[in-house]
């Protein structure tokens, strides 16, 4: 059994620099193919935010006094979270031509797919700093404890990607089964609206079991209240993120010397 | 003695192949539910065993789908073993195929390093080494523009070079170095040849077959996932550009063959069946100015004598055939289509742990009982006989001088050769082939039992024996030479597809196939072969064994080899055994018929037939299946030729004994 962890380990040091390696590229090519480079990832953010608060903010007035903060602080953390699975999802099919050739271990892909979308992720929030200023919103010290919402929307959206890139080689629909699901995740995510709004139940159940909710309203409280994210949150936000690692890596660690057969 | 550097031991691959590829969940759910989501099993690699020592280079030829690739996945470590272990001792570069470990938007420059680390090395170590690979692509130039705008020939050159940049101890080439131009192909193959005198050892897949003998010290020849041949590359190559070269000129008859049958044409006759009658008929007709074609619904032709070479052992797949005949025109006639070996069939019978020859003979008796002459034999046999009459005669209150009728095979049996006899060589077989005991089995089925006096193990009495020398098969493709022949298709078909395009049919398919079974099934015996193939020169050091016991669930084990005396078409000894357990099944609409059960009922069955037969217009019917008898190959030659001759009105002239 030790010998078994301490190969693993091997291996994954061995493959170390080609995982830097594909997450530099998918940073690189992200950047290089459009005109505007890295402007273009801040500015994505900040003309939906701009849109958006035009249409929903009076819509809201009552219940949210920042409605754009409001809406990036949700719409950061979900587009990380979908932006990683969906990029991450064909992470192993995508790279057949590879695995066809040689032995690389598979989670290399999926795990370099998940980084690559997480720092592009952290330089998107160049725009909610922006918005931060724009609306002379106060920077509270709480805010550094992004830094661990960040880690659990990492790990958490690391175990969904290697489940679904699992699931990807063996049902090659799982893409567009996956975009329909998290569309209704979306809109069960109180991402522009506030929670309140919704029916009791509804709540109860978002906020027990979307896993999205627990990251969105952590951030919510260390922005746009000044105070850390209480007991609940905290510990439901790590459980989440490793339930969903755990099962992630269980599935994909059992199928993945039939993937060879089907890629 | 150089240790193995890699170490494949009766490794085989297999593949769970759905019947139709379902790749999607919606479709994988709307079959599960419907119970349509069955798998086949495939086998990639069969058996194969690779000893590679170091510094040795290995060719893998053979054509596309033959197992090469799924062999390199396998050693790479990508694929595992279903069977057998793999062990490689040493650091394997693979050499990417083309633009496979490229990134096409990707510089020159960045591609390096991925491709690098795709194989396993150091960022630094990629630094260190980065103009050396720069330099042997002579890509300087183009560094730092995106690979989508380089040729085929530069992605080449960047991936060998990366490659090839250390020298690995396991380099593995499938086919990659096709394209390039000719001056880089030229350094390619230069440094390949410094690597290996540098100690890599080498797997190369080509089907550039002078580059493999160029560069390659051994070859493994593989085809549909079993080692065919290794050894020296020269020999190997040679042996498999034969092979291709056949198969090919097997494809091109097809295709001019179907050229033919679809030209505006029409024959004279359509041959249901290539197996002999169908040929020999087909024959006839071509030399008597007649056209013919002759369709299977097999997708080979010979009928069962065919016979198929694995391992260069000629496989009797539909049981063992051998020749024999009486007749000197039929012999002379068979002759011209092959050349007969001096084959004598003289087959042993294994009963629990002893060994008898057969037929019946002196060499059995003197075993069973010790004796040695004719007529102490002769006088043994007859006291058992009595005996066992005496007392059945008692049984029955006869009187000893009333005749005794047998009322079973059991009772047949002992009447006609003793009780030792039918105890130890003929019960538990017979229980075992009709699949009832003897006492239930009508007298009938043993009208006679040859008993011999003499010490003389031929099983055959006839004055011509023997076995065509590589096989029936070939005699088949002689007799039908100039014939087009169609394999795969079945009469239904090809009379809807092809309607008007012959004026008459030969059938040599079942009778009572041929009228939808109208009337009702006819019976068959039927058997069926596991074949096995051994890593063993000699198994049971004959081609046939009859196993008499009950405690064998098979009726007897052909070893195909000894049919052939052991030896290749060449004369050498053949390494490797294929055997083929015979069991006795009962027969089911469906399953293969091989010997018509002529009873009461069945042949008054046939008889219905044969009279629609007699009106059906344009349809004539022959050989075993079409006439509901079993014939032994001789006689089917003499049916085929008996409606030759009524029907082409021609005599059949074979060289000396051309007028009968």
């Amino acid at each position: 059994m030790g010998s078994k962890w301490k190969n693993r380990i091997r291996t994954f040091r061995k493959y170390w620099d080609l995982l830097v390696e594909l997450v530099k590229r998918d940073i690189k090519l992200k950047y290089r193919r459009s005109v505007l480079g890295y402007i273009w990832s801040v500015l994505n953010p900040l003309l939906i935010m701009v849109v958006m608060t035009v249409v929903f903010s009076a819509m809201f007035k009552k219940n949210i006094e920042n409605y754009p903060i409001y809406l990036l602080t949700g719409r950061v953390l979900f587009e990380f979270m979908r932006m990683a699975t969906q990029n991450g999802l064909k992470s192993v099919t995508n790279n057949a031509s590879l695995l066809k050739k040689t032995y690389i271990p598979k989670y290399i892909f999926t795990l370099s797919k998940v980084t690559s979308t997480m720092i592009d992720s952290v330089f998107s929030l160049g725009a909610f700093f922006i918005v931060m200023i724009a609306t002379r919103s106060a920077f509270h010290w709480t805010m550094l404890y992004l830094v661990i919402i960040i880690m659990q929307v990492y790990i958490f959206s690391l175990g969904l990607t290697f489940l679904l890139a699992a699931l990807e080689v063996f049902f090659r629909d799982m893409e567009y089964i996956y975009h329909a699901f998290i569309t209704a995740w979306m809109y069960l995510t109180p991402l522009f609206y506030p929670i309140e709004n919704l029916p009791h139940l509804l709540q109860v159940i978002i906020k027990g079991f979307n896993p999205m909710y627990y990251y969105i309203a952590a951030f919510r409280d260390i922005t746009l209240a000044g105070r850390m994210p209480g007991p609940r949150l905290v510990v439901g936000g790590w459980l989440w993120a490793f339930a969903a690692l755990v099962l992630g890596l269980y599935v994909f660690q059992k199928k993945k010397d039939e993937f060879i057969l089907h890629i | 003695m150089a240790e193995n550097i890699i170490d494949v031991n009766h490794a085989s691959i297999r593949f769970n192949l759905g019947n139709i590829k379902v790749d999607n969940l919606k479709e994988f759910t709307i079959r599960k539910i419907r119970h349509e989501l069955t798998f086949q099993e495939f086998l990639a690699l069969k058996d194969v065993d690779l000893h590679v020592k170091r510094g040795e280079s290995w060719g893998l030829i053979g054509t596309n789908g033959s197992g090469k690739s799924t062999l390199l996945k396998m050693i790479t470590g990508i694929l595992k073993p279903y069977k057998g272990t793999v062990q490689v001792r040493g650091k394997i570069a693979p050499m990417i195929e083309l633009g496979a470990g490229f990134d096409q938007e990707l510089t020159a420059r960045e591609n390096i390093f991925l491709n690098g680390a795709v194989l396993g090395h150091s960022r630094r170590f990629m630094e260190e080494h980065f103009d050396e690979i720069v330099e042997f692509a002579e890509l300087q130039r183009f560094l730092d523009s995106p690979i989508k705008n380089y040729s085929s020939g530069m992605k080449a050159r960047l991936g060998f070079s990366v490659a090839t940049m250390v020298n690995p101890e396991i380099l593995i080439c499938d086919e990659v170095l096709s394209v390039g131009d000719a001056n880089f192909r030229r350094r390619c193959n230069a440094r390949m040849q410094e690597m290996l005198s540098g100690g890599t050892t080498l797997l190369y897949v080509s089907h550039d077959i002078p580059s493999v003998i160029r560069l390659c010290d051994h070859v493994l020849w593989l085809d549909k996932g079993d080692v065919v041949m290794q050894g020296d590359p020269e020999t190997v190559c040679n042996a498999y550009l034969e092979h291709q070269e056949k198969v090919y000129s097997y494809a091109q008859k097809e295709r001019e063959d179907r050229q033919e049958i679809e030209s505006g044409k029409v024959f004279d006759y359509l041959v249901v069946g290539a197996g002999l009658y169908g040929s020999v008929f087909a024959n006839e007709a071509c030399k008597a100015g007649k056209s013919a074609v002759v369709i299977d619904k097999r997708d080979h032709i010979g009928g069962n004598v065919y016979t198929s070479r694995r391992d260069n052992i000629d496989v009797h797949e539909y049981g063992a055939h051998i020749f024999h005949t009486s007749d000197k025109k039929v012999w002379e006639y068979v002759n011209q289509y092959a050349e007969f070996n001096h084959y004598i069939n003289s087959p042993v019978a294994r009963y629990k742990d002893e060994l008898y020859n057969l037929p019946f003979n002196m060499n059995t008796f003197s075993k069973m009982w010790g004796l040695y002459t004719p007529e102490q034999v002769q006088a043994k046999i007859e006291e058992q006989r009595a005996e066992y009459i005496a007392q059945k005669k008692k049984e029955r209150g006869l009187a000893p001088e009333e005749a005794f009728v047998p009322q079973n095979l059991e009772e047949q049996a002992i009447s006609l050769a003793g009780t030792d006899i039918y105890e130890k060589l003929i019960r538990e077989y017979t229980q075992k082939q009709w699949g009832r005991p003897c006492t239930e089995l009508p007298a009938f089925i043993i009208r006679r039992l040859p008993l011999r006096f003499t010490y003389d193990n031929n099983y055959f009495n006839d004055r011509y024996q023997g076995i065509p020398i590589g096989g029936y098969t070939q005699m088949v493709e002689k007799l039908l030479s100039g014939v087009p022949v169609m394999t795969g298709i079945d009469y239904r078909t090809f009379a809807k597809k092809y309607a008007g395009k012959y004026r008459k049919v030969i059938y040599t398919g079942p009778i009572d196939e041929y009228f939808d079974y109208r009337l009702g099934h006819l019976q068959y015996r039927t058997v069926r072969f596991e074949t096995e193939e051994l890593d063993m020169p000699n198994f049971q050091g004959n081609a046939v064994v009859n196993y008499t016991g009950s405690e064998a669930p098979w009726t007897r084990i052909i070893e195909h080899k000894w049919f052939e005396f052991g030896k290749d078409l060449e004369g050498n000894d053949l390494p490797k055994t294929i055997i083929s357990r015979e069991y006795s099944t009962e027969w089911k609409p469906g399953m293969e018929p091989y010997y018509p059960v002529n009873d009461e009922a069945n042949m008054k069955l046939y008889e219905q037939y044969k009279k629609l037969a007699e009106k059906e217009p344009g349809v004539l019917f022959g050989g075993r299946l079409g006439t509901y008898r079993y014939y032994n190959m001789d006689q089917v030659i003499l049916q085929a030729w008996e409606m030759a001759e009524k029907e082409l009105k021609t005599r059949i002239l074979v060289g000396s004994v051309g007028k009968k």
